[in-house]
């Protein structure tokens, strides 16, 4: 077993969204409509309760230092995922349960149980996890659970052209990553760094099993800078709600002690 | 046959569903339509490279689900958490036959039963309501407020009806419901505030503080309309008074903590969520006047309790909304989390490409 993700290596994505389509093949998600939105080729727009795998496309007046364009262009792609963060907020926000952490270190939302409080929806940083309203129930991508059990490849990545989706140990994932990184620098892409991968770069959720190599900042491909799960810094919450108790059980023992001997 | 117009293009009599999300309910797959206006400007052309760039100006993280019975709820729930503190406190400390206790404890068991009915509406799936008491994880508030509302709910109605042979437990459990009143009342702040949603995020401090007050304040506002013997008509009085006045300042200490990151601070500002923040700061300040008037007048002590109530419920609408909007705003939300202004939290440095 061990710990499994994905390493998804953006230089390398065309942009051909078979990802998007084996996802929802495979696990036999409805379609989200159809509808153009101009937005580059992307008109899937974001990740959802239907849609596991999304393509964002980045068209920039800039060229990549790598690259040889007539005009100042580059277009960058970036297959993005629900991240399985090794903490991760949405599970650990979960009052039913229903989101577990799988023997692959991957998170997972049992169907079968969700009640659909909408409570992980908010608690996510990166607006992965949504609820479907005419299903009533929380959904993201499962990893391929089912398809893990069998000792097989994640859809996304057993289709992907170019390997810019790679399926692995992340301890394997996290070296091939780091030689990509070291590769590209000498080849002059300096650019070129890991998103989260590992918890000394991503304190906030110490470190995703699903981890990207990215050439522009983490905003322009709609990830946070800094992500960090809410319950990391609920503590002070916590210490404001007991203050504020202590506070209103005098208020309150005052109100009726001063108030009784008029 | 025909197809199962489900949005997935599986015959039924030749594929069967089996995969991960094949029970996955798709009604309004014809329905479905562009989520945003599109088309208006090309989208494509307007991205530019910047300091802080944002993906087409898409939201970063997922707006709530969460419908009306929510906000409803967190005042149900204050109102009753609050009314069963007092009614607790008066019990052990008045001592002396008492009107108000047998109201507060009513008040405490009618909104936990009301609070219950409007968190399981929103829920989607309503019939699995009782998953919420699956587990005990308190890393997660919303399980921390199930386990209290189950709690304090039992307690409050033990301490409601005269149930034959238990009986002898009812002031115990009064007692009890009391002391978990005050959390009930307050954890909804934290439950907000353990959220990516920019602005509850940056509230985290106040919010649990805001929520004690204002179900106080609410708790309070609900005893304007009873009427009580004058000793314990005083009671009442400073308690709605103290609350009120809680709640301002816990309204204005929040307003201070959010103001200090720029961007998050707009929801509160301007807007549908702006304009009812601004209103509850207006009822509540009504309400504590009218309150505070030396008159023995129904008519104000009422017109105190209908402007405290719809102060309670414009501020929790208030801060739903605004969750809402700032959800909407991606560079709100790339503000909040970031820990270095320079350096996005990467190893390898990153350079504005030139």
């Amino acid at each position: 077993m061990g710990s499994k993700g994905f390493f998804t290596d953006t230089t390398i994505c065309i942009g051909c969204k078979a990802c998007e389509v084996a996802c929802k093949q495979w696990n036999q998600l409805p379609d989200d409509g159809l509808f153009f939105t101009g937005m580059s080729y992307d008109n899937t727009v974001a990740l959802g309760a239907s849609t596991w795998r999304h393509v964002a496309f980045i068209e920039r007046p800039v060229a990549l230092p790598t690259q040889d364009t007539s005009t100042d262009f580059s277009w960058l792609f970036m297959s993005d995922v629900c991240k399985h963060c090794k903490r991760a907020g949405c599970l650990e926000a979960c009052p039913t349960g229903a989101i577990v952490r799988t023997e692959f270190d991957t998170v997972f939302v049992q169907p079968d149980v969700c009640n659909g409080c909408g409570y992980c929806v908010t608690a996510c940083p990166f607006g992965v996890i949504d609820r479907r309203e005419d299903d009533g129930r929380a959904w993201k991508c499962t990893l391929c659970y089912d398809r893990l059990k069998e000792d097989m490849t994640p859809a996304c990545a057993k289709v992907c052209p170019t390997e810019s989706i790679v399926f692995g140990d992340i301890d394997e994932l996290r070296r091939r990553a780091n030689r990509r990184v070291s590769d590209l620098h000498a080849a002059g892409l300096k650019d070129a760094y890991l998103y989260g991968a590992d918890a000394a770069s991503q304190p906030g959720t110490e470190g995703l099993n699903a981890f990207f190599l990215l050439v522009d900042k983490p905003q322009a491909y709609n990830l946070p800078p800094d992500p960090i799960v809410p319950t990391k810094k609920i503590k002070e919450s916590w210490a404001s709600l007991a203050l504020g108790r202590i506070a209103m059980a005098l208020a309150t023992a005052v109100c009726v002690a001063a108030g009784g001997q008029r | 046959m025909n197809p199962v117009r489900d949005g997935r293009q599986v015959d039924p009599e030749i594929g069967s569903l089996l995969g991960e999300a094949a029970g996955q309910i798709a009604k309004n797959i014809e329905a479905a339509k562009t989520p945003f206006e599109v088309w208006k400007e090309n989208p494509s052309a307007r991205q530019q490279m910047s300091d802080e760039p944002s993906y087409y100006n898409r939201p970063l993280v997922k707006e709530p689900v969460w419908v009306w019975s929510v906000p409803l709820y967190f005042y149900a729930g204050g109102a009753a958490g609050a009314s069963l503190a007092l009614a607790a406190a008066a019990q052990l400390l008045d001592g002396r036959p008492n009107k108000l206790i047998p109201y507060c404890r009513r008040i405490g068991l009618a909104g936990v039963t009301l609070g219950s009915g409007l968190l399981i509406y929103d829920l989607g799936r309503p019939g699995r309501f009782f998953n919420m008491l699956r587990v005990f994880r308190p890393t997660s508030p919303m399980n921390m407020g199930s386990w209290l509302l189950a709690a304090a709910g039992s307690l409050s109605a033990l301490a409601v009806f005269e149930i034959p042979g238990i009986k002898r437990f009812r002031n115990t459990s009064a007692i009890g419901a009391g002391i978990l009143g005050i959390p009930l009342s307050g954890y909804t702040g934290v439950l907000l505030a353990n959220t990516a949603i920019p602005v509850w995020q940056a509230a985290s401090r106040m919010l649990p503080v805001l929520f004690t007050a204002s179900g106080m304040a609410s708790a309070g506002a609900l005893l304007h309309f009873i009427d009580l013997p004058s000793r314990e008509k005083t009671i009442a009085r400073r308690f709605a008074m103290t609350g009120q006045t809680a709640e301002l300042i816990a309204m204005f200490a929040l307003e201070r903590q959010v103001y200090k990151v720029e961007r998050i601070n707009k929801p509160l500002k301007q807007g549908f969520s702006g304009f009812l923040w601004k209103t509850a700061r207006v009822l509540g300040a009504a309400s504590l006047a009218l309150a505070f008037l030396p008159t023995k007048s129904r008519g104000v002590k009422t017109a105190a309790g209908v402007c405290g109530t719809a102060a309670a419920l414009t501020l929790r609408f208030s801060l739903l909304q605004a969750g809402r909007n700032s959800a909407r705003d991606p560079r709100a939300s790339f503000q909040q989390q970031r820990t270095n202004e320079l350096h996005p939290g990467v190893q390898a440095p990153l350079q504005p490409v030139t």
